[in-house]
């Protein structure tokens, strides 16, 4: 537990404030209780992948599946994933498409929600509309695939960007926090002439960092968990995002079942395939992972307090 | 600032205050010259969305006919050659006992979560909110929510190996010498189980817009009132509960707009383990009815209805809220 | 439907406006079915002419594939000249289950020199295909080959109308002795060949299967032995082979899922979606058969006693084939695919792991089972349409390298690569494949078109291709007689629908949750939900054909 927090290296230490009472014991133990709870209930089966990713194939099978207590150490299975050399390309084309399209995302979002920010402006609630709609009615496959194909994306990285740059739901939130921003602090900025522009990016998205980060993070996931636009808009086998790759390491050898009757189908040359193996499909879950670990504490360090209050006294 | 009732206070600050613009008094050209540019600012979002969401969404059209894809010369065409049945895919739907069951289903699992599961994520985000040591705070908040990356496969596969007939608790059960229940596979508490699925897999996910929500509170607020002779439990219902629930308050209506959605994959994997009449739910109905018979126009009337559904709960919902005081997602007027 | 929206159309449309609830006047949606004819699809297939160049080491009784238990050492050289001789890449997209070999790639180098061009594969992930290949073909986007295995088939939409739009009529290139001119496309099985017309055209080039059994019963034989259990040769013994391998304190159950091969060790129906003809020449369902119940029954029967294993009960993501492999259970029904697949990977650790396929064996001694038949062919590929002649006949020249038979220096290159590069000789001369060769090798040319089916196992499971069809060819004695063979049968889109209702009603009883009593009222649902059209619409089919 210590190892993992350590490091997580917070900004700076906080203390608790002058005013706020001493925790009465029972509240601690109460509390202590429940977080103890929660953080079990989720490591215990996050410690089962872990483990059973760096298992033999012989560990595995004795255990009928999932490995509670480690035998070995054994990484054959990140070895097999990262041995192809397909990952690391594929961690590339993800990284670019991630970065470009959350930078995309973010600045349409953001100017979009601040420009909805405000009740009573010219065509307000058709606008807003506009974007509510998108909630409710959805394009099909091939409709969207006949736009993004007749625009030339196909094969073209874009096509993992555009067609889900923006996201309504991302935009409704962040507009209601631009809503609860004060609004003697923007009325103040526009009684000394700042424009729209300057208010929005001097004060409002500095007041809003938190929320601005954790949009980012919903888009940011979004863009790296996606693979199924991927499937449809790109034929060439050598730019792959990473998730479409390691969904191809966990489906390894799984022969497909015919839905119809029930039978399974028999494909001849399914026995060459590198075995489908329980360690793979689960160090794929903990490469999974890995970034969202690497990316959470960015986030979380916007979570600080007290910028409003500090605004609105400078 | 700083002094006299905090509870108006409380609500002068955090609450929605938005700058409602007189509008009846000023002319179009007038509110086109100060609203330009945030007019502006909308066109780069809409116009994506026109390309890529709302263009193809004209497809919608096979909802009204019985869609061949290699109708007429081009695929184009084909959405203007396949054939007008009218309202036969809605009636393909509506005539069936099994879709109205699938429907009673997924709006029975909303409102069960909406009570069982919508809290957690806020209480979560609260208590956490309440840690004052900021190790402890990052790494529960980063173990918390990264069950959000597994899969539903994985999330089963994983409660069945804690849970199930050949799990961990029942094996220990029965080196004891007792019997072991199998809650996998019993359809009557089939809503409790896939509830704590979904709490398990999402509520440390759910739980970060809330904490964003949190660091907007303003901490003078605390001080004031604890200055005031306010209580811990007197400051989170006074202060900290009136900052969240503007983002509550959205979230809620957005939910109920997505009543008829309540996922997917992870009822299709169960099904066969506690039966159709516990697991069927509208997407899964739609999926075996529509789309996994070829009947993509099924697929679409049943988008429509469920967008109809969902425009009249959103409505309704913020027709509530507006009564109740809120801004909702959108204002009133 | 085409361009004449008629009146009836427009006032569906006026409609959708004016009376919301009138429904009564508007067209249900979904195909009504279709059938090919027979007697058409035999005149157009291409003449058959054997290419064995190595005998095997056991014969199979067709339509089981031969078994070469021996690698064949001498090779010939199947095609002489180059395939491709205009020099332009083929574009081509197959499905694979597993990691997508890189681009820079020798193996598709290797076949590709030995065609005399670039073959561009775009290799897609097996798991999401019918998406991909809905999505292309919906948008009439396809390559110049596209392999559409058949159970994607079954989901695309409208497919017997696409055929026809998007792919190349090969009857004018192949049809009887004009396949002379790609004689390995010839020594593809005429049954095949036959499963490949569509509307009275030849459109693709068959994979033709090399087994033809759907399923087959799976025991781990080495338990069985050390602990002196038989395998059953009964429903009875089933059950008591299940009673006796089941101990739930030591983590193990006797049984995965087995309904498909029950249903066939009771004798029922299967090889037309469980459609058959009597003694009295009526059409009927399984469903409707004591056969029928007898099997649901035993099902509920041993789910009831928890002979099953429980994970394989709470979700269809359960791993059968870990829990057979590490002895958490001892019997599974399986894709015949599945045995060396599975036999291949335990061996490296496990030794004397035995799979063994059970003999098969009728539900009471006097009562013989009922083997079902799978589709001749397995999967097609399509070419494009409108490429023009010349470009078709470079094509049709690359499948008919894809078809090359074993014992041709053709088939080793696209089966194991290159020999010092992706493969090594043990002291028999089999190929011993490498690392490059599993990071290279992704059935590209395997999928790209058919070949001669057969069974061949390799140094690590020496056993193997003599016990399968050992197995498949007794097996063939039980082999049901399909009334609709030869023909092309396209379900009404209502039949198709009332399946997965009924099939849940099933399971529910076979998991205990309604009665077996409850069967009798739901087959009479399923009769009247679609059932008896469906009886109909099949008796129709055969006596169009005649039969």
């Amino acid at each position: 537990m210590t190892t993992a927090a350590e490091t997580l290296k917070p900004r700076r230490p906080s203390l608790r404030p002058v005013w706020e009472e001493k925790p009465t014991l029972a509240g601690q133990i109460g509390k202590g209780a429940i977080l103890t709870l929660v953080v079990l209930v989720v490591v215990v089966p996050l410690w089962v992948v872990v483990v059973t990713s760096l298992s033999s194939a012989d560990t595995i099978n004795n255990a009928g599946g999932y490995v509670f207590l480690p035998r070995e150490f054994n990484p054959s299975a990140y070895v097999a994933i990262f041995s192809g050399g397909q990952v690391t390309d594929a961690i590339l084309v993800s990284t670019f498409v991630t970065v470009v399209g959350t930078a995309l995302s973010l600045s349409v979002t953001v100017l979009a929600a601040y420009g909805l920010s405000r009740t009573g402006t010219l065509l307000h609630r058709p606008i807003l509309f506009y974007f509510l709609l998108t909630f409710l009615i959805y394009p099909g496959m091939i409709p969207t695939y006949l736009v993004v194909t007749g625009l030339g994306l196909k094969d073209n990285l874009l096509s993992l960007i555009v067609p889900t740059a923006v996201s309504a739901f991302n935009l409704v939130v962040l507009r209601a926090f631009f809503m609860s921003i004060p609004s003697e602090l923007l009325d103040s900025a526009r009684i000394d002439g700042a424009g729209e522009w300057r208010i929005l990016f001097q004060i409002v998205l500095p007041l809003s960092r938190a929320v601005t980060a954790v949009v980012g993070l919903f888009y940011a996931v979004g863009y790296w968990n996606s693979f199924f636009n991927a499937v449809l808009y790109l034929d060439r086998n050598d730019l792959q995002p990473v998730q479409r790759i390691l969904q191809q390491f966990i489906l390894a050898g799984q022969a497909p079942t015919n839905v119809g009757s029930g039978a399974v189908v028999h494909i001849p040359g399914l026995g060459y395939v590198a075995p489908p193996n329980l360690a793979i499909k689960m160090a794929v879950v903990v490469i999974t992972l890995i970034p969202a670990l690497i990316v959470y504490p960015f986030v979380q360090r916007h979570f600080t307090k007290g910028v409003i209050v500090g605004a609105v006294k400078g | 600032m700083s002094s006299s009732p905090i509870v108006e206070e409380a609500g002068a600050v955090t609450a929605p205050a938005p700058a409602v613009h007189t509008v009846k008094t000023m002319s179009f050209g007038a509110r086109l010259r100060r609203d330009w540019p945030l007019m502006l600012m909308c066109v780069p979002a809409m116009l994506l969305l026109a390309v890529f969401h709302y263009l193809p969404a004209l497809g919608n059209v096979i909802a009204f006919q019985d869609y061949n894809p290699f109708a007429g010369d081009s695929p184009l065409q084909a959405f203007l050659s396949s054939e007008w049945i009218g309202f036969g895919n809605f009636q393909y739907l509506f005539e069936t006992t099994a879709f109205w069951d699938s429907v009673r289903n997924t709006l029975a699992i909303t409102a069960f979560q909406l009570v069982f599961y919508f809290p957690i994520p806020i209480l979560l985000a609260m208590l956490l909110n309440s840690i004052l040591s900021p190790r402890l705070r990052s790494f529960v908040q980063s173990v918390v929510y990264l069950p959000h990356f597994f899969s539903w496969v994985l999330v089963v596969s994983l409660f069945q190996m804690m849970l199930g007939g050949s799990g961990l608790i029942a094996q220990t059960l029965r080196e004891a010498g007792m019997t072991a229940p199998d809650v996998m596979t019993n359809p009557d508490t089939f809503m409790l189980l896939i509830t704590s699925q979904a709490i398990w897999k999402d509520a440390g996910w759910g739980m970060i817009v809330f904490l964003a929500a949190l660091a907007a509170v303003d901490p003078s607020l605390y001080e004031a009132a604890a200055a005031d002779g306010a209580g811990r439990w007197r400051r989170m219902w006074h202060i900290t509960l009136p900052g969240l629930r503007p983002v509550i308050v959205l979230l809620l209506i957005l939910r109920l707009g997505d009543a008829l959605n309540v996922g997917f994959e992870q009822f299709y994997l169960q099904r066969e383990a506690v039966g159709r009449d516990a697991a069927e739910v509208l997407d899964t109905y739609v999926y075996y009815q529509g789309i996994g018979v070829q009947q993509w126009g099924v697929g679409a009337a049943a988008g429509l209805f469920k967008a109809l559904i969902g425009l009249l709960l959103i409505l309704g919902a913020n027709k509530v809220a507006h009564k109740l005081g809120e801004q909702g997602i959108y204002s009133k007027s | 439907m085409g361009a004449s929206t008629s009146r009836r159309n427009f006032l569906g449309l006026a409609g959708l406006g004016a009376t919301s609830l009138a429904f009564g006047c508007s067209k249900k949606p979904g195909s009504t079915g279709s059938a090919t004819n027979a007697e058409q699809a035999a005149g157009v297939v291409p003449t058959f002419k054997e290419s064995t160049l190595v005998q095997p080491d056991i014969k199979g009784i067709r339509p089981m594939a031969d078994g070469y238990t021996k690698y064949p050492t001498n090779l010939v050289d199947g095609i002489t000249e180059k395939a491709i001789t205009s020099g332009k890449p083929v574009t081509a997209t197959t499905p694979w289950w597993g990691p997508v070999p890189p681009s820079s790639n020798k193996f598709v180098e290797a076949v590709s020199a030995d065609l005399g061009g670039t073959i561009t594969f775009s290799i897609q992930d097996g798991n999401t295909y019918g998406d991909k290949l809905n999505a292309m073909l919906g948008a009439r986007d396809v390559p110049e080959l596209l392999c559409i295995p058949g159970w994607e088939i079954n989901k695309l939409a409208r497919f017997n109308d696409g055929v026809h739009v998007l792919f190349e009529d090969l009857t004018p290139y192949l049809a009887g002795d004009k396949v002379n001119a790609y004689p390995l496309l010839a020594g593809l099985d005429t049954a095949a060949w036959k499963d490949s017309v569509w509307g009275g055209k030849l459109m693709g080039v068959p994979f033709p299967t090399d087994s033809p059994y759907p399923t087959a019963l799976f025991a781990r034989q080495d338990v069985l032995d050390q602990r002196g259990v038989a395998a059953p040769t009964s429903l009875d013994a089933i059950y008591e082979f299940g009673k006796k391998m089941t101990n739930e304190a030591k983590g193990e159950w006797a049984f995965g899922d087995i309904f498909q091969e029950v249903l066939q060790i009771c004798g029922n129906t299967g090889s037309q979606n469980g459609w058959a003809k009597g003694a009295d020449g009526k059409v009927f369902h399984r469903y409707e058969t004591p056969e029928y119940a007898r099997a649901v029954e035993f099902m509920a029967r041993i789910y009831k006693e928890k002979l099953i294993h429980p994970e394989l009960a709470s979700t269809k993501g359960g791993d059968v084939k870990t829990l057979f492999k590490g002895g958490k259970i001892f019997m599974f029904a399986d894709g015949v695919g599945g045995w060396k697949e599975v036999q291949r990977d335990i061996v490296k650790t496990v030794p004397a792991f035995n799979m063994q396929a059970v003999k098969v064996f009728g539900a009471d001694a006097g009562k013989p089972p009922v083997r079902w038949g799978g589709t001749p062919s397995i999967m097609w590929t399509f070419i494009k349409k409108g490429v023009g002649q010349a470009r078709v006949e470079e094509l049709l020249r690359v499948l008919n390298y894809t078809a090359a038979p074993i014992g041709t220096k053709e088939y080793e290159l696209q089966n194991f690569g290159q020999e010092g590069v992706h493969f090594k000789r043990d002291a028999n001369g089999a190929p011993v494949t490498n690392d490059l060769y599993s990071k290279e090798f992704a059935n590209q040319f395997i999928f790209l078109g058919g070949r001669p089916p057969v069974v061949l196992g390799g140094p690590d499971i020496p056993n193997y291709a003599k016990d399968l069809v050992t197995w498949g060819n007794d097996a063939t004695q039980y082999l049901e007689k399909n009334p609709w063979e030869g023909i092309k049968v396209e379900v009404p889109t209502q039949q198709a629908a009332i399946q997965q209702p009924t099939d849940d009603k099933i399971t529910d009883i076979q998991r205990g949750r309604r009665p077996v009593s409850d069967l009798p009222k739901v087959v009479d649902e399923w009769r009247k939900g679609g059932g008896d059209a469906a009886r109909e619409f099949y008796a129709k089919v055969l006596a169009d054909n005649g039969r």
